[in-house]
């Protein structure tokens, strides 16, 4: 009787993908970003990609730091503009695997405008967007998808500007793959990703990440592990959750795949109409140079 | 294949429905309902309170479940009487324990009265995720190794009902708790025609009629069941067990890359993990860790890889 | 297909194209093959253009959502390995500045068009103007070397549209090709030179084992070599200071080492860098020194005035930035009076005062929108040439 334990993390050491020269690296202790980077190198190890193939482009901010962790081609580009470099690189190099890592406030409220056309246009990229819900970077001030009446050191008063539903804005952009996890439920998170890598055109990819040390601090949400445990606690499935009538709060997100559609991928469609382009001309060349032209 | 098993105590007389004997002693009558994420414990546990409820009983339902979406556990405290104080079911005070998912059913059975507990528990086997009952090296082996004979030797009465493949071929796989809802209505003398009502109340208006019809069979199956005299176990529903596990759980920890964070202490599920006198992660009862690899997945930090490996069969050459 | 849509055959066609066309081919011819752009007059026709070309030769064009985008689509088709451009004016080269800098301090190859048009803010749009030399060289924030060409024809639009490639190319870096909307939207007779197809320039690749690359190496000449992802070199590129290896850093010594040599990296290639145009300086009393569209009327007006008598010469820096120094120095050599014609309130005028330090340096300016004119100049030219006469 053959006795195999079914345990995908057991082949895959997070280390292989790893600079590990440039480890430790330079998180806060306990912050959620490192567990989204193990579940986006776990994915990329399911999909057995190549790491000379994957291009990784991030902003600025805490996520944005992530790609120098990692053994791939690696770009960290300027604040909020990861997607439209990730557009270039993509377009040019449809060989590559891009994927962008970014904030919340890098990807919505910086760069919200690439976010929304880069969902329009559906070129097959991953975007991963690590949601604090804070700028942890500059040090903790109030973002796009700050809670209402949360603490940031711009609200001492309580955040009272509305948050945005970075998915429903994805969807609503014309994402054709959009979703959302927690950092908590890692092989779930690395399934989604998996899903988002594997998506034939623009994935957009949540993740419900913890600021521990200042975030968390401020709105004395305990430790690292209680912020961690929090996730479980306070978050629904969406099979619950009617996504049109319930008002967004970040305490009741709906996660898993959100939305998913079939468009036509645009570097694809790009290159086809050029080929096509290219052929007629060449016709039409041959039939020139057929009457003697020289 | 797992054709209904009966149970061990043929005979169930009147005067042993809970109900009644629980009424006489004006002690709470106890529910236990368990499962996973996603199976309808609640919806049982609703169903059962609102009945109580329109009978004159007080009612104490407590749940959990915001904690368990998906596959992590879901039970749900039902207590009703005359008068009932506390919300909870303290350990070995259930009367009843309804489990929706074979491996939370056995979780739970410590909660059952010793003697005169009633165990009624769907075959459905799901594997549950990362930090469940399964947890010792060569973990999903160990899973539900007990049989339903094995189980009925510690509990009074016990039914093992393949509630989900019964609810399938009534053609909706979700009515497996009302299934179960069917046998259930068996143990307690609340009549038929209420359940009946009360469970209209909770399921989706589309599904009224399979619910019914999956909750009448619940109870046919009971009544054959008491009728019936035990068969043999089916195996096919289980894992294969080997002898003994052949893995040996080691934990490799970089140092210099733990920051202290207390993420993987306070997570894993044995709390073997401690923080040293320099605040860095050890080992500390390598005996309890399952290798669930919990602190692997969880620390952001990467400091913790988790290995399981193989141990040499027993007698093999070193 | 558009018939104008045409690539030339090197050094054959003699054909009539505006300034912003001559661009488009001039890029295609260079080996550009990403153009990532935003609508702006006067130099929406570039991306037109090349929306047409770039297919046809296996490019590709998106227009982007911003300028923004644009310029960051382009840094990241080079970053790619593919010749990528993009065009605008003067309020699209505003908002590309921060990721202008981020090409240079990471030293990705681009070429960049800025169609000068009258400012500040949206100014006039359809108006020449000479008004963003100092922004093509400092807009950005923070210490970074830039190579900026002026042409002053379409033709040499052209030739330096391909220069501008081979020396982004040579020297990792952005270079800005910077003319105004006369030129850019005049409509000339162009006999297209032979660019040498196959001699275009290559950035240096990485070659040799992983472990011996460093992405940032200062090398012999100055000039890193480059990784192309998918070459298994699998590096790391950041905007943030970094070290040789690619890596942030801000160990003073690394910090000055790197940085220096960026600065610097320019220098010891200026041979191959400046390039300008000395027009009768040999024995000129007065020198003008102008770019694209008032160069164009200097030379006219130094015919009237050599007709007169009055010896001018003309100093037209091709090369920017950096400014040929050395070369303005010698042209200037006979010189008594400087005189600098622009279409702003004095830019070009404070460098050239910095170069030619004791020398009379005078300005011409004009920023109502239309060009100082041949007249204008020689008028000037030759009062400045009777005021200084000893
Ligand atoms: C143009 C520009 N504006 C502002 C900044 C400063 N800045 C750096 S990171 C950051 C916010 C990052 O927040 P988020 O994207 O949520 O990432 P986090 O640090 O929370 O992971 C800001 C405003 C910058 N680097 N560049
Ligand atoms: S500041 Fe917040 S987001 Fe940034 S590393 Fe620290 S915990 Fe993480
Ligand atoms: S989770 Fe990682 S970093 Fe945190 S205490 Fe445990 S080993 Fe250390
Ligand atoms: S130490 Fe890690 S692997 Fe062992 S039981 Fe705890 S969480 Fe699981
Ligand atoms: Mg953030």
């Amino acid at each position: 009787m053959s006795s195999t334990i079914v345990d995908s993390a057991a082949e895959f050491d997070v280390r292989d993908y790893l600079r590990k020269e440039m480890m430790p690296h330079f998180l806060c202790p306990g912050c959620g970003h490192g567990i989204a980077l193990r579940a986006l190198l776990w994915a990329v190890h399911e999909l057995g990609m190549d790491k000379d193939k994957l291009a990784v482009v991030s902003g600025i901010g805490c996520a944005g730091r992530l790609s120098a962790y990692i053994d791939a081609n690696t770009f960290h580009v300027t604040h909020g503009r990861p997607l439209a470099y990730a557009t270039g690189l993509a377009l040019a190099r449809p060989d590559l695997h891009v994927v962008v890592i970014t904030g919340d406030g890098d990807c919505l409220a910086i760069g919200g405008n690439h976010l929304i056309h880069a969902c329009r246009r559906n070129l097959k990229l991953t975007c991963l967007m690590l949601n604090n819900e804070v700028y942890g970077m500059t040090g903790g001030q109030v973002s796009p998808t700050t809670s209402e009446t949360r603490l940031t050191t711009t609200t001492p008063l309580g955040n009272s500007e509305p948050n945005f539903d970075a998915c429903a804005l994805a969807a609503a952009a014309g994402a054709s793959f959009v979703g959302r996890e927690v950092t908590h439920h890692v092989p779930k998170l690395k399934e989604l990703i998996r899903a988002g890598l594997a998506h034939p055109g623009f994935a957009f990819v949540e993740v419900l990440s913890d600021c521990t040390e200042i975030f968390g601090r401020k709105n004395e949400l305990g430790s690292s592990a209680e912020m961690v445990l929090r996730q479980k606690s306070e978050l629904r499935p969406s099979a619950y959750r009617d996504t049109v009538n319930t008002p967004f709060r970040s305490n009741d997100l709906p996660t898993g795949v959100l939305s998913k559609r079939d468009r036509p991928e645009y570097g694809a469609a790009y290159r086809k109409a050029a080929a096509a382009q290219r052929a007629d001309a060449a016709a039409k060349d041959g039939a020139r140079t057929g009457k003697g032209e020289f | 294949m797992s054709r209904p098993n009966a149970s061990n105590s043929s005979a169930v007389s009147e005067e042993l429905r809970p109900t009644a004997a629980a009424a006489k002693a004006r002690e709470p009558m106890n529910v236990l309902i368990v499962g996973v994420g996603g199976q309808g414990v609640i919806m049982v546990s609703k169903a059962l309170a609102s009945l109580a409820q329109s009978k004159g009983f007080e009612v104490k339902q407590s749940e959990v479940h915001g904690m368990a979406k998906r596959g992590g556990t879901v039970f749900s405290h039902v207590r009703f009487g005359p008068q009932v104080w506390s919300p909870t079911i303290p350990k070995g005070e259930a009367d009843i324990l309804v489990a929706l998912e074979w491996a939370e059913g056995l979780r739970w059975l410590a909660y059952l009265k010793p003697d005169s507990g009633i165990f009624i528990c769907d075959t459905k086997r799901i594997v549950p995720p990362f930090a469940c009952l399964n947890r010792r090296p060569g973990a999903p082996l160990r899973y539900s190794r007990e049989t339903p004979a094995e189980v009925r030797e510690h509990v009074a009465q016990a039914y093992a009902i393949d509630a989900t493949r019964m609810a399938e071929e009534l053609g909706n796989e979700r009515a497996a708790n009302v299934v179960l809802i069917g046998a259930l209505s068996t143990a307690l003398d609340f009549p038929a025609e209420d359940w009946e009502k009360s469970l209209a109340q909770f399921v989706p208006k589309k599904t009224i009629a399979v619910n019914l019809d999956a909750f009448r069979l619940g109870r046919s199956w009971i009544a054959e069941a008491r009728t019936r005299v035990i068969e043999a176990e089916a195996p096919a529903t289980r894992i294969p067990v080997p002898a003994e596990s052949p893995y040996s759980v080691r934990l490799e920890i970089t140092q210099e890359w733990c920051k202290s964070c207390d993420i993987c202490v306070k997570l894993c599920p044995e709390r073997c993990l401690r923080l040293n006198a320099e605040r860095i992660v050890e080992l500390a009862q390598p005996d309890k860790c399952t290798g669930c690899r919990l602190c692997e997945l969880l620390c952001p930090d990467f400091a913790i890889r988790v290995h399981l490996d193989r141990v040499a069969a027993r007698g093999a050459p070193a | 297909m558009n018939a104008v849509d045409k690539l030339p055959a090197p050094g054959a066609a003699l054909r009539l194209v505006s300034g912003n066309h001559a661009c488009a081919l001039g890029a295609v011819a260079a080996g550009c093959r990403f153009f990532a752009g935003y609508p702006i007059t006067p130099s929406s026709e570039i991306a037109e253009r090349l929306s047409r070309l770039l297919p046809q030769v296996g490019g590709v064009f998106v227009q982007m959502e911003d300028e923004i985008a644009s310029i960051a689509a382009v840094i990241g088709a080079s970053m790619g390995g593919v010749k990528a451009l993009t065009a605008t004016s003067g309020p699209g080269f505003s908002l590309k500045q921060e990721n202008i800098g981020y090409a240079a301090g990471a030293e990705v190859p681009c070429v960049i068009v800025n169609v000068m048009r009258g400012g500040p803010s949206t100014g006039m749009p359809t108006r020449p103007s000479q008004s963003d030399i100092m922004q093509t060289r400092w807009g950005s924030h923070g210490d970074y070397p830039m190579i900026v060409l002026a042409p002053a024809s379409v033709r040499e639009i052209y030739t330096e549209t391909v220069r501008a490639f081979d020396l982004a190319e040579t020297f990792r870096t952005p270079v800005v090709l910077l003319y105004d909307q006369v030129i850019a939207q005049l409509t000339e007779t162009v006999e297209f030179p032979d660019i040498g197809d196959d001699a275009r320039a290559e950035r240096k690749w990485a070659s040799g084992p992983r472990e011996a690359y460093q992405p940032y190496a200062a090398n012999e000449d100055g000039i890193p070599a480059m990784s192309r992802p998918g070459g298994g070199y699998r590096v790391h590129t950041t905007g943030l200071t970094h070290s040789e290896s690619g890596f942030p850093t801000q160990n003073p010594e690394a910090v000055a080492r790197n940085l220096g040599r960026l600065l610097t990296k320019f220098e010891r290639h200026r041979d191959v860098i400046d390039s300008w145009q000395a027009l009768d300086c040999d024995d000129a009393d007065v020198l003008i020194v102008a770019i694209g569209i008032s160069a164009r009327a200097a030379t006219r007006a130094l015919a009237t005035a050599r007709a007169k008598g009055v010896r001018l010469g003309l100093f037209r820096p091709v090369t920017l930035w950096p400014f040929p120094e050395t070369a303005l120095r010698a042209a200037a050599k006979t010189a008594r009076a400087v005189l600098v014609p622009e279409m702003n309130a004095g830019q070009l005028e404070l460098e050239v005062q910095r170069i030619l330090g004791g020398k009379r340096v005078y300005a011409m300016h004009r920023y109502d929108g239309e060009p100082i004119t041949p007249a204008d100049i020689a008028a000037r030219a030759q009062a400045l040439a009777q005021e200084t006469a000893i």
